[in-house]
């Protein structure tokens, strides 16, 4: 049309792309199902018809060559339509062909503005004689008649009927039309038409009644014209949705100031304001959302083609396709999925031989499903193959490096499946056409991670595997869970989340442990690797490490002990004045001698100089012993002299020592809650630390700017209710970049390593800790399940062994000290008070409790261990940290104490 | 003179298309996607002339037609169909079902304008 302005053209060309692409999509699948037999006259019809548009329409906007293919294949449709000729696998493929040649013509157009020039003859001529394609099926048929064919008239038009063809293009069937109307055509149509010189050919499937059926409804239900449906630029719908998310940020704000306000009337309007907002969200969301269908509706063909080009008999059922999700997260798992379901055919189904030697039937079932489930869409993607081979899968990882030997051995099924995820592997024992290219379900994973989703796979060998994807709805606004570390606030998406675990007093100084210098925890018997969020961000630097060996300390109840340690010299000081025992005037007067007085100066002030209780109490302390050494000079020099007035002096001050302590204590436990996020990344979970855990919030997810992109802590940023700005943390790049998500498993595997912990000249963590006497010993760290402080009058007997209840459980206790002989007096010097500590040690379910008098350090170290040979509890011995020091025989200890332990542990 | 002229067919490009080259000539265009939106649209109103494909979803372009003659509003309204060169039988079952005449897809904004002022009351 030479008349159309350039605009308009370019206008009808992006709606002819729209339309056909999506026609021609829709051509795909109906040509499937008619090759599966299953076609209706309507689906023959359909199929009809969007090749007739795309010629009609094309022609209309001068693309002549699309409309030259689309025409020839119009006129072998509708020789099938009409039945003259049989539909077969040979036509579909033809018809596939054109689909496909139409398309990359289309492509061609959207890319370079023009049709482009590629040679269909060769196609235009298998349309035009289909039984010569048939033949020619597997090679392609030589173009026999270049472009001049043009000019050869096709058959239809050659039937035309002469009377009604003019050279206008076209005509009048009454040369008048104003008589047409006047006339009583109009209730002769009403009746059946009147014969005409040409019948209505019987063959051709029009029937009223299947037509006109529906339609009296649709008019009904349709009262509007075509713009019921607009079709809105997809930016327009991303501006908009950035918009609400402002919206829903100031909706925020507002509700922020409600709270602190009484005016009725701006209450009401708020919450107005609220409901409106809330539902102009999920309505604009609405807008965004796509149906997962739109989708899939190309994966049959892929599927057929693939399982043709294999040959294996593939039926792909696909279940959900009306479940929506954000266009966005639509098209980022487009790819994904098409890998996944690749791979299913090619390494998943066998061939038909085999599933029936396997006495499976030949087709291979291959499911896609979507479904809502909990705010996410999960899809599954299933097979009735031969499973994954977890022998083959665990030797390729090992041959390809990604395991070590020892890995593949210790590694669960389950593990195994999972490594078909993992980066550069592939079972696939040659490259082809379909998979095995290197680049595989590494990158499936990376991707549905990247948006916030998951990938899980499970397989019954023989019989099954299917894939699990869950991803978000939205990327746009998600849930967060918002927490507070170094004073400012931080938004972690709720996808990741775990759980919270909240250590107060106790608990957060002693459960807290370190681990070959990286802090973890024991969450319900598993280690969980922290990170300190403050450490992350470098907003404390160098302090979290510090802070982990004051938490981690495993000296005890300092505070308790510094109590009692006092008030055990009020007691020696009731023993003097009672005359059962002699001080002299310096013992009494020098504060430092005494063991709180110790405590201060070497723990005490160092440790919490900056707690203004401990500083005070420092002073009362010395005070306390000034009073105390007048007593004791007043006393030496004078047995009978009567000091209750400074007696009751000193209680008060004794009063303030013990107040001040306790008060310092609730100082440091108000500062040692432990808020530990439990995070998922990577299919592990790790703990991070932060300050304080706020609430959990609906946010705008906004891009970083790109300088700060490299972060890969940080997935972006949000506006809080307040107006400022929080971060929003990338969990896998946080733990990625704490090194604990790929540092873990191993870790975890050499823990599991140091079994037996003799082994020479070996990098051990070693506990160490002396019973008393002056030589220092050591275990294994990988023998120790815990470090408990339990208290003496807790400790019962049982069959003339001494017991204490340890978790439900009754747990022997053994006082290390008496079995290898170490020169002691007595038994374990207790700490001031009735606590003992114990080291538990844990196998198959039982436990025995290790009584040592002090443990003094972990230490990881390369030792070697001296075998003296000595027996009696002792291994051998090494020198760690410049000392010699013994190597606990644990296993020869218990059976000695307990000779059922292990007997009794294999049983339980 | 201002018309009111309803193009129906399927493919929103065509549509697109017939109404800018009718809305250039200074008519007023409505569009229906197939027959059964149209015959909802014109069973409420009157139009000056219906330009409609034949081959669409719901309610084809013969059957719309038939059904337009029997409604007492359009027994006169000038219908005019598209068809292609390759359908001959349905420019028979066109005229058959009563529609006043076709125009032969691809055509030309010209042949448009021509045929349409051709059957068009009062136009000349």
């Amino acid at each position: 049309m030479a008349s159309m302005n350039e605009d308009l053209q370019q206008q009808l060309i992006q709606d002819l792309l729209v339309e056909s692409y999506e026609g021609l999509d829709r051509f795909d699948n109906e040509l499937l199902q008619l090759e599966k037999g299953g076609a209706s006259a309507e689906t023959m019809n359909q199929i009809f018809r969007i090749i007739h548009t795309i010629k009609g329409t094309s022609g209309c906007i001068g693309l002549s060559r699309i409309e030259k293919l689309a025409h020839s294949g119009e006129n072998l449709l509708d020789e099938l339509r009409a039945g003259d000729r049989q539909v077969h696998s040979g036509i579909v493929s033809l018809l596939l062909k054109l689909s496909d040649t139409l398309r990359s013509m289309l492509q061609h157009l959207e890319a370079n503005g023009n049709e482009g020039d590629t040679d269909y003859s060769a196609l235009l001529e298998q349309l035009k004689n289909p039984s010569a394609a048939e033949v020619a099926a597997t090679a392609p048929a030589e173009p026999q008649i270049s472009e001049t064919s043009e000019a050869t008239p096709d058959p239809a038009s050659a039937a035309q009927t002469a009377e009604t063809t003019v050279p206008d293009g076209w005509g009048l069937f009454d040369e008048d039309p104003a008589p047409a109307a006047e006339s009583d055509i109009p209730r002769e149509s009403a009746t059946p038409p009147p014969p005409t010189n040409i019948a209505p050919a019987p063959a051709k499937p029009e029937p009223a009644n299947e037509i006109s059926s529906p339609a009296p409804e649709a008019v009904g239900n349709k009262p509007s014209i075509a713009d019921s449906a607009i079709r809105v630029d997809v930016n327009q719908l991303d501006k908009l949705m950035n918009l609400v998310g402002e919206l829903v940020l100031a909706r925020n704000q507002i509700l922020q100031f409600t709270t602190t306000s009484n005016d009725n009337a701006l209450l009401n309007t708020a919450q107005r304001l609220n409901i409106i907002t809330t539902e102009l969200q999920e309505g604009v969301m609405k807008t965004r959302m796509q149906q997962i269908g739109s989708i899939w509706s190309k994966y049959p063909r892929v599927i057929r083609d693939l399982s043709h080009d294999l040959g294996k008999k593939v039926e792909l059922v696909m279940d959900g396709q009306e479940t929506e999700l954000d266009r966005t997260v639509i098209e980022s798992v487009k790819d994904p999925l098409m890998h996944i379901l690749r791979n299913s055919v090619d390494h998943g189904l066998e061939m038909p031989e085999k599933r029936r030697a396997a006495g499976k039937p030949e087709t291979g079932l291959l499911v896609l499903r979507a479904f809502h489930e909990g705010g996410q869409v999960n899809i599954e993607i299933s097979d009735d193959g031969a499973g994954i081979n977890v022998p083959r899968v665990k030797a390729k990882a090992v041959e390809r490096g990604i395991i070590t030997n020892d890995q593949a051995a210790r590694m669960s099924d389950r593990e195994a499946h999972n490594l078909i995820f993992a980066p550069g592997f592939s079972t696939a024992e040659k490259v082809t056409n379909v998979s095995g290219r290197g680049v595989g379900m590494d990158v499936v994973k990376t991707n549905i991670e990247k948006i916030g989703g998951s990938v899980d796979v499970h397989s019954e060998p023989g019989r099954s595997t299917t894939i699990k994807i869950k991803i978000p709805l939205t990327l746009a606004i998600i849930p967060a869970l918002i927490v507070t570390s170094g004073g400012e606030r931080f938004a972690i998406p709720q996808v990741s989340l775990v759980e919270l675990v909240r250590l107060e007093d106790v608990q957060a100084r002693k459960s807290i442990e370190m681990l070959y210098g990286a802090p973890v925890y024991r969450l319900r018997g598993k280690l969980l690797p922290l990170v300190y969020l403050k450490g992350v961000l470098a907003r404390d630097a160098g302090n979290a490490g510090d802070l982990q060996a004051k938490l981690a300390s495993k000296t005890g109840d300092v505070f308790a002990r510094a109590r009692d340690a006092h008030r055990a010299w009020l007691i020696k000081l009731r023993q003097f004045l009672d005359g059962k025992l002699t001080m002299s005037d310096d013992e009494a007067g020098s504060h430092q001698i005494c063991q709180l007085g110790k405590w201060i100066y070497s723990d005490g002030l160092p440790n919490y100089g900056d707690i203004r209780e401990v500083v005070a109490l420092e002073k009362c302390h010395q005070q306390f012993h000034l009073l105390v050494r007048e007593i004791v000079a007043t006393k030496n020099a004078d047995t009978t002299a009567d000091c209750e007035a400074k007696l009751r002096q000193l209680d008060g001050l004794s009063n303030e020592v013990l107040d001040l302590l306790t008060r310092a204590e609730k100082r440091i436990h108000e500062n040692q809650i432990v808020n530990i996020v439990v995070l998922q990344a990577d299919g592990r979970q790790f703990g991070l630390v932060v300050d304080q855990i706020n609430d959990t919030e609906e946010i705008v997810v906004k891009p970083l700017a790109k300088q700060l992109k490299s972060l890969i802590c940080f997935a972006g940023a949000t506006i809080m209710g307040d107006g400022c700005v929080a971060l929003i943390l990338d969990v896998l790049g946080l733990a990625q970049h704490s090194h604990v998500v790929s540092g873990t498993r191993d870790q975890a595997l050499a823990d599991e390593r140091t079994t037996s912990g003799t082994a020479e000249d070996e990098k051990q963590a070693l506990l160490l800790f002396d019973v008393g006497g002056d030589s220092r010993i050591a275990i294994p760290l990988s023998l120790v399940a815990r470090l408990e402080e339990i208290e003496s009058n807790t400790i019962e007997n049982a069959a003339g062994q001494e017991v204490v209840q340890y978790r439900g459980q009754i747990m022997p206790l053994i006082r290390v000290g008496d079995f290898i002989g170490a020169s002691r007096s007595g038994h374990e010097p207790n700490n001031g008070d009735g606590s003992l500590q114990v080291v538990v040690y844990s196998e198959h379910g039982r436990s025995v409790g290790l009584v040592v008098s002090h443990i003094n350090d972990i230490v990881e170290e390369h030792i070697k261990i001296r075998r003296d040979g000595r027996g009696g509890g002792i291994a051998g011995s090494a020198v760690i940290h410049d000392r010699v020091t013994d190597l606990l025989d644990v296993p020869d200890i218990i059976r000695r104490a307990d000779p059922d332990f292990y007997s009794a542990a294999v049983n339980a | 003179m201002r018309k009111t002229i309803m193009t129906v067919d399927d493919a929103a490009t065509m549509r697109k298309m017939i109404s800018f080259t009718l809305k250039g000539a200074g008519h007023d265009v409505l569009e229906a996607a197939d027959g059964a939106e149209a015959y909802g649209v014109l069973s409420q109103r009157a139009v000056d002339l219906i330009i409609t494909d034949v081959n669409m979803p719901n309610m084809d372009g013969i059957e719309l037609v038939r059904r337009l003659r029997a409604h007492p509003n359009h027994q006169r309204t000038p219908i005019l169909m598209l068809t292609t060169e390759s359908q001959p039988e349905i420019k028979q079952q066109g005229k058959a079902a009563g529609a006043t005449g076709w125009i032969v897809k691809p055509f030309q904004q010209e042949q448009l304008l021509a045929v349409v002022a051709r059957v068009l009351p009062n136009s000349n």
